[in-house]
Protein backbone atom coordinates (compact mmCIF):
# COMPACT_ATOMS: atom_id res chain seq x y z
CA UNK A 1 0.00 0.00 0.00
CA UNK A 2 2.53 2.78 -1.19
CA UNK A 3 -0.70 5.25 -0.75
CA UNK A 4 -0.17 5.03 3.01
CA UNK A 5 3.67 5.79 3.33
CA UNK A 6 3.60 8.79 1.28
CA UNK A 7 5.53 12.12 1.97
CA UNK A 8 4.60 14.49 4.23
CA UNK A 9 2.72 16.58 1.69
CA UNK A 10 0.21 14.08 0.04
CA UNK A 11 -0.76 12.95 3.09
CA UNK A 12 -1.78 16.12 4.58
CA UNK A 13 -4.17 16.51 1.45
CA UNK A 14 -5.66 13.44 2.03
CA UNK A 15 -5.99 14.53 5.86
CA UNK A 16 -7.28 18.35 5.10
CA UNK A 17 -10.05 16.43 2.86
CA UNK A 18 -11.08 13.69 5.52
CA UNK A 19 -11.25 16.04 8.53
CA UNK A 20 -13.27 18.62 6.38
CA UNK A 21 -15.45 15.98 5.34
CA UNK A 22 -15.53 14.01 7.83
CA UNK A 23 -15.48 11.18 5.72
CA UNK A 24 -12.80 7.91 6.45
CA UNK A 25 -11.79 8.04 2.57
CA UNK A 26 -8.89 5.35 3.79
CA UNK A 27 -11.54 2.86 3.77
CA UNK A 28 -12.38 3.12 0.19
CA UNK A 29 -12.12 -0.16 -1.14
CA UNK A 30 -12.22 1.12 -4.98
CA UNK A 31 -15.03 -1.52 -6.19
CA UNK A 32 -16.39 1.40 -8.66
CA UNK A 33 -20.29 1.01 -7.16
CA UNK A 34 -20.04 4.77 -7.08
CA UNK A 35 -19.02 5.80 -10.56
CA UNK A 36 -21.50 2.50 -11.40
CA UNK A 37 -24.22 4.43 -10.17
CA UNK A 38 -23.01 7.79 -10.86
CA UNK A 39 -25.77 10.02 -12.44
CA UNK A 40 -22.91 12.47 -13.97
CA UNK A 41 -20.25 9.95 -14.75
CA UNK A 42 -19.35 10.21 -18.42
CA UNK A 43 -16.57 10.10 -20.37
CA UNK A 44 -15.45 13.25 -19.63
CA UNK A 45 -16.32 13.79 -15.89
CA UNK A 46 -14.17 10.71 -14.27
CA UNK A 47 -16.82 10.03 -11.31
CA UNK A 48 -16.09 9.42 -7.22
CA UNK A 49 -14.07 6.16 -7.67
CA UNK A 50 -11.43 8.17 -9.47
CA UNK A 51 -11.47 11.04 -7.58
CA UNK A 52 -11.17 9.15 -4.34
CA UNK A 53 -8.25 7.14 -6.09
CA UNK A 54 -6.54 10.99 -6.52
CA UNK A 55 -7.21 12.31 -3.28
CA UNK A 56 -5.36 8.70 -1.70
CA UNK A 57 -2.70 9.00 -4.01
CA UNK A 58 -2.51 13.07 -2.62
CA UNK A 59 -2.61 14.37 -6.29
CA UNK A 60 -4.15 17.69 -5.16
CA UNK A 61 -3.90 19.49 -8.25
CA UNK A 62 -5.73 16.83 -9.95
CA UNK A 63 -8.44 16.16 -7.39
CA UNK A 64 -8.85 20.18 -7.00
CA UNK A 65 -9.35 20.25 -10.80
CA UNK A 66 -12.03 17.63 -11.20
CA UNK A 67 -14.96 18.32 -12.58
CA UNK A 68 -16.58 15.25 -10.50
CA UNK A 69 -16.84 17.41 -7.68
CA UNK A 70 -18.35 20.20 -9.65
CA UNK A 71 -21.00 18.41 -11.45
CA UNK A 72 -22.08 15.85 -8.39
CA UNK A 73 -25.76 16.94 -7.58
CA UNK A 74 -25.17 15.06 -4.11
CA UNK A 75 -28.12 12.94 -4.98
CA UNK A 76 -26.74 10.15 -2.76
CA UNK A 77 -26.95 7.03 -4.83
CA UNK A 78 -23.02 6.59 -4.22
CA UNK A 79 -23.27 6.86 -0.55
CA UNK A 80 -26.45 4.56 -0.74
CA UNK A 81 -24.42 1.99 -3.02
CA UNK A 82 -20.83 2.10 -0.83
CA UNK A 83 -19.77 -0.83 1.06
CA UNK A 84 -18.23 1.62 3.24
CA UNK A 85 -20.80 4.13 3.32
CA UNK A 86 -18.64 7.23 2.38
CA UNK A 87 -20.77 10.19 1.87
CA UNK A 88 -19.42 11.83 -1.84
CA UNK A 89 -21.15 15.32 -1.45
CA UNK A 90 -19.21 15.67 1.72
CA UNK A 91 -16.14 15.29 0.06
CA UNK A 92 -17.20 17.75 -2.74
CA UNK A 93 -17.65 20.82 -0.42
CA UNK A 94 -14.40 20.06 1.45
CA UNK A 95 -13.03 19.81 -1.97
CA UNK A 96 -14.68 23.39 -2.77
CA UNK A 97 -13.73 24.83 0.33
CA UNK A 98 -9.69 23.73 -0.59
CA UNK A 99 -9.93 25.06 -4.32
CA UNK A 100 -11.18 28.48 -3.36
CA UNK A 101 -8.73 28.49 -0.50
CA UNK A 102 -6.20 27.31 -2.90
CA UNK A 103 -6.99 30.18 -5.42
CA UNK A 104 -7.76 27.22 -8.30
CA UNK A 105 -9.81 28.63 -10.53
CA UNK A 106 -13.23 26.68 -11.04
CA UNK A 107 -12.77 23.90 -14.15
CA UNK A 108 -16.38 24.13 -14.59
CA UNK A 109 -17.46 27.72 -15.28
CA UNK A 110 -21.35 27.40 -15.67
CA UNK A 111 -21.99 25.35 -12.59
CA UNK A 112 -19.88 27.75 -10.35
CA UNK A 113 -21.39 30.85 -11.84
CA UNK A 114 -24.94 29.18 -11.62
CA UNK A 115 -24.25 28.41 -7.86
CA UNK A 116 -22.52 31.58 -7.33
CA UNK A 117 -25.53 33.90 -8.32
CA UNK A 118 -27.92 31.50 -6.23
CA UNK A 119 -25.92 32.35 -3.00
CA UNK A 120 -25.94 36.25 -4.19
CA UNK A 121 -29.72 36.02 -4.10
CA UNK A 122 -29.80 34.23 -1.18
CA UNK A 123 -27.28 36.58 0.84
CA UNK A 124 -29.21 39.71 -0.72
CA UNK A 125 -32.39 38.82 0.01
CA UNK A 126 -32.52 35.64 2.10
CA UNK A 127 -34.81 33.45 -0.07
CA UNK A 128 -33.40 32.66 -3.42
CA UNK A 129 -35.29 34.36 -6.53
CA UNK A 130 -35.19 31.24 -8.74
CA UNK A 131 -36.04 33.31 -11.66
CA UNK A 132 -34.44 35.94 -11.42
CA UNK A 133 -30.70 34.06 -10.62
CA UNK A 134 -31.77 32.06 -14.44
CA UNK A 135 -32.56 34.85 -15.73
CA UNK A 136 -29.56 36.42 -14.69
CA UNK A 137 -27.48 33.38 -15.12
CA UNK A 138 -28.50 33.15 -19.00
CA UNK A 139 -27.98 36.69 -19.67
CA UNK A 140 -24.18 36.10 -18.25
CA UNK A 141 -23.60 33.25 -20.14
CA UNK A 142 -24.85 34.92 -23.39
CA UNK A 143 -27.86 33.57 -23.89
CA UNK A 144 -30.50 35.62 -23.02
CA UNK A 145 -33.10 34.06 -24.62
CA UNK A 146 -32.64 30.53 -23.20
CA UNK A 147 -36.10 28.57 -22.01
CA UNK A 148 -37.52 31.79 -22.90
CA UNK A 149 -40.58 30.02 -24.43
CA UNK A 150 -41.22 27.80 -21.90
CA UNK A 151 -40.89 31.30 -19.78
CA UNK A 152 -43.41 32.96 -21.80
CA UNK A 153 -45.84 29.62 -21.89
CA UNK A 154 -45.79 29.63 -17.97
CA UNK A 155 -46.26 33.02 -17.12
CA UNK A 156 -49.28 32.56 -19.74
CA UNK A 157 -51.11 30.48 -17.66
CA UNK A 158 -50.29 32.24 -14.61
CA UNK A 159 -47.44 30.21 -12.90
CA UNK A 160 -45.20 33.03 -13.31
CA UNK A 161 -45.60 36.57 -12.21
CA UNK A 162 -44.13 39.54 -13.81
CA UNK A 163 -42.95 40.89 -10.27
CA UNK A 164 -40.82 37.54 -10.07
CA UNK A 165 -38.92 39.07 -13.02
CA UNK A 166 -38.34 42.63 -12.14
CA UNK A 167 -34.75 42.79 -10.32
CA UNK A 168 -33.85 44.49 -7.34
CA UNK A 169 -36.48 45.21 -4.52
CA UNK A 170 -36.29 45.33 -0.80
CA UNK A 171 -33.61 43.57 0.31
CA UNK A 172 -33.53 41.17 4.09
CA UNK A 173 -30.62 41.24 5.74
CA UNK A 174 -30.76 38.00 7.86
CA UNK A 175 -29.37 35.49 5.83
CA UNK A 176 -26.77 38.47 4.90
CA UNK A 177 -25.48 38.62 8.59
CA UNK A 178 -25.21 34.74 8.42
CA UNK A 179 -23.16 34.86 5.29
CA UNK A 180 -21.09 37.62 7.35
CA UNK A 181 -20.44 35.83 9.89
CA UNK A 182 -19.38 32.45 8.36
CA UNK A 183 -17.40 34.20 6.77
CA UNK A 184 -15.55 35.58 9.95
CA UNK A 185 -16.18 32.36 12.08
CA UNK A 186 -14.38 30.69 9.24
CA UNK A 187 -11.28 33.06 9.82
CA UNK A 188 -11.06 32.32 13.45
CA UNK A 189 -10.28 28.54 12.71
CA UNK B 1 -52.60 18.10 14.85
CA UNK B 2 -50.70 21.56 14.49
CA UNK B 3 -47.09 21.28 12.65
CA UNK B 4 -44.59 23.81 11.62
CA UNK B 5 -44.44 24.39 8.14
CA UNK B 6 -41.27 25.24 5.99
CA UNK B 7 -42.32 25.75 2.46
CA UNK B 8 -38.41 27.12 0.71
CA UNK B 9 -38.37 28.93 -1.83
CA UNK B 10 -39.42 27.47 -4.72
CA UNK B 11 -42.76 26.33 -3.57
CA UNK B 12 -43.27 30.63 -3.54
CA UNK B 13 -41.94 30.40 -6.87
CA UNK B 14 -41.82 27.58 -9.98
CA UNK B 15 -43.10 24.76 -7.36
CA UNK B 16 -46.43 27.10 -6.68
CA UNK B 17 -48.90 24.45 -7.22
CA UNK B 18 -47.18 22.14 -5.08
CA UNK B 19 -47.56 24.57 -1.83
CA UNK B 20 -51.38 25.69 -3.19
CA UNK B 21 -52.01 21.78 -3.31
CA UNK B 22 -50.13 20.95 0.05
CA UNK B 23 -52.52 23.68 1.61
CA UNK B 24 -55.57 22.37 0.43
CA UNK B 25 -54.97 19.20 1.24
CA UNK B 26 -54.02 19.25 4.63
CA UNK B 27 -56.70 21.40 5.28
CA UNK B 28 -58.88 18.76 4.06
CA UNK B 29 -56.96 16.59 6.23
CA UNK B 30 -57.50 18.78 9.90
CA UNK B 31 -54.08 19.28 9.70
CA UNK B 32 -52.89 22.56 11.06
CA UNK B 33 -49.43 24.00 9.10
CA UNK B 34 -48.32 26.64 10.64
CA UNK B 35 -45.47 28.61 8.31
CA UNK B 36 -42.39 28.78 10.44
CA UNK B 37 -42.30 32.83 11.27
CA UNK B 38 -39.36 34.56 8.73
CA UNK B 39 -38.18 31.83 7.76
CA UNK B 40 -34.67 31.74 5.11
CA UNK B 41 -33.80 29.62 2.54
CA UNK B 42 -31.67 26.34 2.99
CA UNK B 43 -28.74 27.39 0.61
CA UNK B 44 -30.22 24.71 -1.37
CA UNK B 45 -27.45 22.79 -3.40
CA UNK B 46 -25.02 25.46 -4.04
CA UNK B 47 -24.42 26.11 -0.07
CA UNK B 48 -24.13 22.37 0.50
CA UNK B 49 -21.50 22.53 -2.38
CA UNK B 50 -19.30 25.50 -1.53
CA UNK B 51 -19.34 25.84 2.31
CA UNK B 52 -20.31 23.54 4.78
CA UNK B 53 -20.59 25.75 7.88
CA UNK B 54 -23.07 28.23 6.15
CA UNK B 55 -25.03 25.43 4.59
CA UNK B 56 -25.69 24.14 8.52
CA UNK B 57 -25.89 27.61 9.69
CA UNK B 58 -28.82 28.60 7.35
CA UNK B 59 -30.74 25.31 8.24
CA UNK B 60 -29.99 25.74 11.70
CA UNK B 61 -31.31 29.57 11.05
CA UNK B 62 -34.91 28.17 10.84
CA UNK B 63 -34.57 25.29 12.89
CA UNK B 64 -34.27 27.95 15.64
CA UNK B 65 -37.25 29.60 14.32
CA UNK B 66 -39.21 26.55 14.85
CA UNK B 67 -38.10 25.72 17.97
CA UNK B 68 -39.62 28.99 19.12
CA UNK B 69 -42.98 27.53 18.61
CA UNK B 70 -44.98 25.49 20.84
CA UNK B 71 -45.17 22.26 18.54
CA UNK B 72 -41.85 19.96 17.75
CA UNK B 73 -42.84 18.89 14.14
CA UNK B 74 -41.64 20.41 11.53
CA UNK B 75 -42.96 19.69 7.69
CA UNK B 76 -41.16 20.50 4.31
CA UNK B 77 -42.76 19.57 1.15
CA UNK B 78 -39.50 19.95 -0.61
CA UNK B 79 -37.21 17.11 -0.26
CA UNK B 80 -33.76 19.07 -0.92
CA UNK B 81 -34.98 21.22 2.37
CA UNK B 82 -36.33 18.94 4.09
CA UNK B 83 -32.79 17.15 3.79
CA UNK B 84 -31.01 20.38 4.79
CA UNK B 85 -33.17 20.53 7.68
CA UNK B 86 -32.45 17.52 8.84
CA UNK B 87 -28.46 16.97 8.33
CA UNK B 88 -28.11 20.23 10.06
CA UNK B 89 -29.96 19.32 12.95
CA UNK B 90 -27.75 16.09 13.28
CA UNK B 91 -24.84 17.24 12.10
CA UNK B 92 -25.13 19.96 15.08
CA UNK B 93 -26.22 16.89 17.28
CA UNK B 94 -23.05 15.19 16.55
CA UNK B 95 -20.52 17.84 16.73
CA UNK B 96 -20.03 20.25 19.91
CA UNK B 97 -17.53 22.41 18.16
CA UNK B 98 -19.40 22.41 15.08
CA UNK B 99 -22.51 23.49 16.88
CA UNK B 100 -21.04 26.34 18.87
CA UNK B 101 -19.67 27.75 15.41
CA UNK B 102 -23.03 27.67 13.73
CA UNK B 103 -24.76 29.32 17.14
CA UNK B 104 -22.42 31.97 16.65
CA UNK B 105 -23.08 32.27 12.95
CA UNK B 106 -26.61 32.29 13.35
CA UNK B 107 -26.61 33.67 17.06
CA UNK B 108 -29.45 31.82 18.21
CA UNK B 109 -29.06 29.07 20.76
CA UNK B 110 -30.53 25.24 19.15
CA UNK B 111 -31.77 22.35 21.06
CA UNK B 112 -31.71 20.04 18.51
CA UNK B 113 -34.96 17.87 19.12
CA UNK B 114 -37.34 18.92 16.66
CA UNK B 115 -38.59 15.97 14.51
CA UNK B 116 -38.34 17.00 10.85
CA UNK B 117 -40.37 15.45 8.51
CA UNK B 118 -41.11 15.50 4.46
CA UNK B 119 -44.68 15.70 3.41
CA UNK B 120 -44.95 12.55 1.91
CA UNK B 121 -43.73 10.64 4.76
CA UNK B 122 -45.84 12.90 7.42
CA UNK B 123 -48.75 12.30 5.07
CA UNK B 124 -48.12 8.30 5.34
CA UNK B 125 -46.86 7.64 8.60
CA UNK B 126 -48.09 10.80 10.88
CA UNK B 127 -51.52 11.22 9.41
CA UNK B 128 -51.90 7.75 8.14
CA UNK B 129 -53.92 6.22 4.87
CA UNK B 130 -57.29 5.41 6.68
CA UNK B 131 -57.36 9.23 7.12
CA UNK B 132 -56.62 9.99 3.40
CA UNK B 133 -58.98 7.13 2.56
CA UNK B 134 -61.55 8.67 4.54
CA UNK B 135 -61.23 11.45 2.26
CA UNK B 136 -61.44 10.37 -0.95
CA UNK B 137 -65.07 11.31 -2.25
CA UNK B 138 -64.12 11.01 -6.52
CA UNK B 139 -61.16 7.99 -6.77
CA UNK B 140 -58.72 8.05 -9.28
CA UNK B 141 -60.25 5.13 -11.09
CA UNK B 142 -58.56 4.38 -14.57
CA UNK B 143 -55.83 6.95 -14.32
CA UNK B 144 -52.72 5.17 -14.68
CA UNK B 145 -49.40 6.78 -12.88
CA UNK B 146 -45.91 5.97 -12.26
CA UNK B 147 -44.88 6.88 -8.72
CA UNK B 148 -41.07 8.76 -8.98
CA UNK B 149 -39.71 9.56 -6.06
CA UNK B 150 -36.20 11.29 -7.21
CA UNK B 151 -33.37 11.35 -4.68
CA UNK B 152 -33.39 13.43 -1.90
CA UNK B 153 -36.31 12.42 -0.39
CA UNK B 154 -34.46 9.12 -0.23
CA UNK B 155 -31.15 9.06 -0.66
CA UNK B 156 -28.43 8.71 1.09
CA UNK B 157 -30.54 6.57 3.54
CA UNK B 158 -28.04 7.18 6.30
CA UNK B 159 -28.95 10.89 6.07
CA UNK B 160 -33.15 10.38 4.95
CA UNK B 161 -33.53 7.76 7.59
CA UNK B 162 -35.74 6.02 4.75
CA UNK B 163 -35.93 2.25 4.85
CA UNK B 164 -36.16 0.76 1.60
CA UNK B 165 -34.24 3.51 -0.78
CA UNK B 166 -34.07 0.90 -3.48
CA UNK B 167 -37.62 0.11 -4.34
CA UNK B 168 -39.52 3.20 -1.90
CA UNK B 169 -43.45 2.29 -1.93
CA UNK B 170 -45.34 5.25 0.29
CA UNK B 171 -45.98 7.21 -2.85
CA UNK B 172 -47.49 4.18 -4.16
CA UNK B 173 -49.63 3.57 -1.36
CA UNK B 174 -50.97 6.83 -1.64
CA UNK B 175 -51.74 6.44 -4.89
CA UNK B 176 -53.48 3.46 -4.82
CA UNK B 177 -55.80 4.40 -1.73
CA UNK B 178 -56.88 7.27 -4.21
CA UNK B 179 -58.15 4.49 -6.19
CA UNK B 180 -55.64 5.07 -9.15
CA UNK B 181 -53.89 2.25 -11.07
CA UNK B 182 -50.28 2.44 -10.28
CA UNK B 183 -47.64 1.60 -12.67
CA UNK B 184 -44.32 -0.32 -11.81
CA UNK B 185 -41.08 0.77 -13.22
CA UNK B 186 -36.85 0.47 -12.34
CA UNK B 187 -36.73 4.44 -12.28
CA UNK B 188 -38.62 5.22 -8.99
CA UNK B 189 -35.33 6.99 -7.60
CA UNK B 190 -33.09 7.72 -10.86
CA UNK B 191 -31.65 11.17 -11.09
CA UNK B 192 -33.55 13.61 -13.38
CA UNK B 193 -30.15 15.71 -13.35
CA UNK B 194 -31.87 18.16 -10.35
CA UNK B 195 -29.78 21.62 -10.19
CA UNK B 196 -28.10 20.95 -13.53
CA UNK B 197 -31.39 22.66 -14.90
CA UNK B 198 -29.95 25.95 -15.81
CA UNK B 199 -26.10 25.25 -15.97
CA UNK B 200 -25.32 21.75 -17.77
CA UNK B 201 -28.84 21.86 -19.39
CA UNK B 202 -28.01 19.21 -21.70
CA UNK B 203 -27.43 16.72 -18.96
CA UNK B 204 -30.76 17.25 -17.60
CA UNK B 205 -32.50 16.78 -20.78
CA UNK B 206 -30.14 13.24 -21.09
CA UNK B 207 -31.21 12.30 -17.66
CA UNK B 208 -35.14 13.29 -17.41
CA UNK B 209 -35.07 11.92 -20.96
CA UNK B 210 -34.17 8.30 -19.65
CA UNK B 211 -37.08 9.14 -17.29
CA UNK B 212 -40.13 10.57 -19.86
CA UNK B 213 -38.93 7.65 -22.86
CA UNK B 214 -39.15 4.87 -20.26
CA UNK B 215 -42.76 5.87 -18.51
CA UNK B 216 -44.06 6.74 -22.10
CA UNK B 217 -43.20 3.40 -22.57
CA UNK B 218 -44.91 1.69 -19.96
CA UNK B 219 -47.75 3.55 -21.25
CA UNK B 220 -48.59 6.25 -18.03
CA UNK B 221 -50.97 9.29 -18.30
CA UNK B 222 -48.85 10.66 -15.91
CA UNK B 223 -45.70 10.95 -13.72
CA UNK B 224 -46.15 11.87 -10.53
CA UNK B 225 -43.58 13.64 -8.13
CA UNK B 226 -42.89 14.65 -4.75
CA UNK B 227 -40.02 17.46 -5.75
CA UNK B 228 -40.71 20.63 -7.64
CA UNK B 229 -37.10 20.34 -9.13
CA UNK B 230 -37.98 17.10 -10.75
CA UNK B 231 -41.20 18.33 -11.99
CA UNK B 232 -40.00 21.57 -13.48
CA UNK B 233 -37.09 19.00 -15.07
CA UNK B 234 -39.71 16.62 -16.44
CA UNK B 235 -42.18 18.77 -17.73
CA UNK B 236 -39.86 21.64 -19.10
CA UNK B 237 -37.64 19.43 -21.13
CA UNK B 238 -40.33 17.37 -22.72
CA UNK B 239 -40.02 19.08 -25.88
CA UNK B 240 -35.97 18.98 -26.27
CA UNK B 241 -36.17 15.12 -25.49
CA UNK B 242 -38.90 14.71 -27.86
CA UNK B 243 -37.03 16.82 -30.75
CA UNK B 244 -34.24 13.88 -30.12
CA UNK B 245 -36.47 11.27 -30.39
CA UNK B 246 -38.45 13.22 -33.57
CA UNK B 247 -42.01 12.64 -31.59
CA UNK B 248 -43.77 14.57 -29.40
CA UNK B 249 -43.93 13.72 -25.81
CA UNK B 250 -46.99 15.20 -23.65
CA UNK B 251 -46.57 13.32 -20.55
CA UNK B 252 -48.39 15.31 -17.78
CA UNK B 253 -45.92 15.77 -14.12
CA UNK B 254 -48.26 16.35 -11.16
CA UNK B 255 -47.82 16.48 -7.51
CA UNK B 256 -48.93 13.99 -5.36
CA UNK B 257 -50.74 16.32 -3.47
CA UNK B 258 -52.91 17.55 -6.82
CA UNK B 259 -53.88 14.20 -7.02
CA UNK B 260 -54.86 13.78 -3.84
CA UNK B 261 -56.83 17.18 -3.53
CA UNK B 262 -58.83 15.71 -7.03
CA UNK B 263 -59.79 12.54 -5.24
CA UNK B 264 -60.83 14.93 -2.28
CA UNK B 265 -63.45 16.57 -4.58
CA UNK B 266 -61.28 20.03 -4.27
CA UNK B 267 -61.92 22.49 -6.81
CA UNK B 268 -58.97 21.60 -9.65
CA UNK B 269 -58.08 25.79 -10.10
CA UNK B 270 -56.97 25.59 -6.32
CA UNK B 271 -54.52 23.18 -6.84
CA UNK B 272 -52.47 24.65 -9.57
CA UNK B 273 -53.70 21.82 -12.20
CA UNK B 274 -54.14 24.89 -14.76
CA UNK B 275 -49.82 25.91 -13.99
CA UNK B 276 -47.77 23.29 -15.91
CA UNK B 277 -46.21 23.33 -19.17
CA UNK B 278 -47.72 19.73 -20.12
CA UNK B 279 -51.58 20.26 -19.42
CA UNK B 280 -53.09 17.46 -17.35
CA UNK B 281 -56.46 19.25 -17.86
CA UNK B 282 -57.78 17.38 -21.14
CA UNK B 283 -56.14 14.13 -20.05
CA UNK B 284 -58.37 14.54 -16.53
CA UNK B 285 -61.66 15.50 -18.34
CA UNK B 286 -60.80 12.14 -21.07
CA UNK B 287 -60.64 10.32 -17.97
CA UNK B 288 -63.71 11.65 -16.06
CA UNK B 289 -62.12 13.05 -13.12
CA UNK B 290 -62.79 17.09 -13.58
Amino acid sequence: MTRLGQAAAPRAFLQAVQERSGQNLEACLQCGKCSGSCPICTDKVGGPRRLVAAILYGLKEQALQDPTWWYCVSCGTCMTRCPVEINMYRVATALCELAEAAGVKPVESDIHLFEELFLKSVERFSRAREVQVVMNFNVRTWRPFKDLAQGLTLMRKGALSLAEMVPGGPGDQRAGRIFARVRQVSKEK
Amino acid sequence: MKVSYYPGCSLEATGKPYDDSTRQVCRALEVQLEEIPGWICCGSSPALKMNQLLSVALGAFNLAAAEKRPQAEVVAPCPFCFRRLLSAQEEIGQDQKLKARVEQAIEKDLTGQLTVHNLLGFLHDAVGLPAIAAQVKRPLTGLKVLPYYGCYLVKPPRVTHYEDPDNPTALDDILRVLGAEVLDWDFKTECCGAGLSVSKTERVVELSGRLIREAAWRGADAVVVVCQLCQANLDMRQREIGRQDRRRYQLPILYFTQLMGLAFGLHPRTLGLHHHLVDPLALLHQKRLL
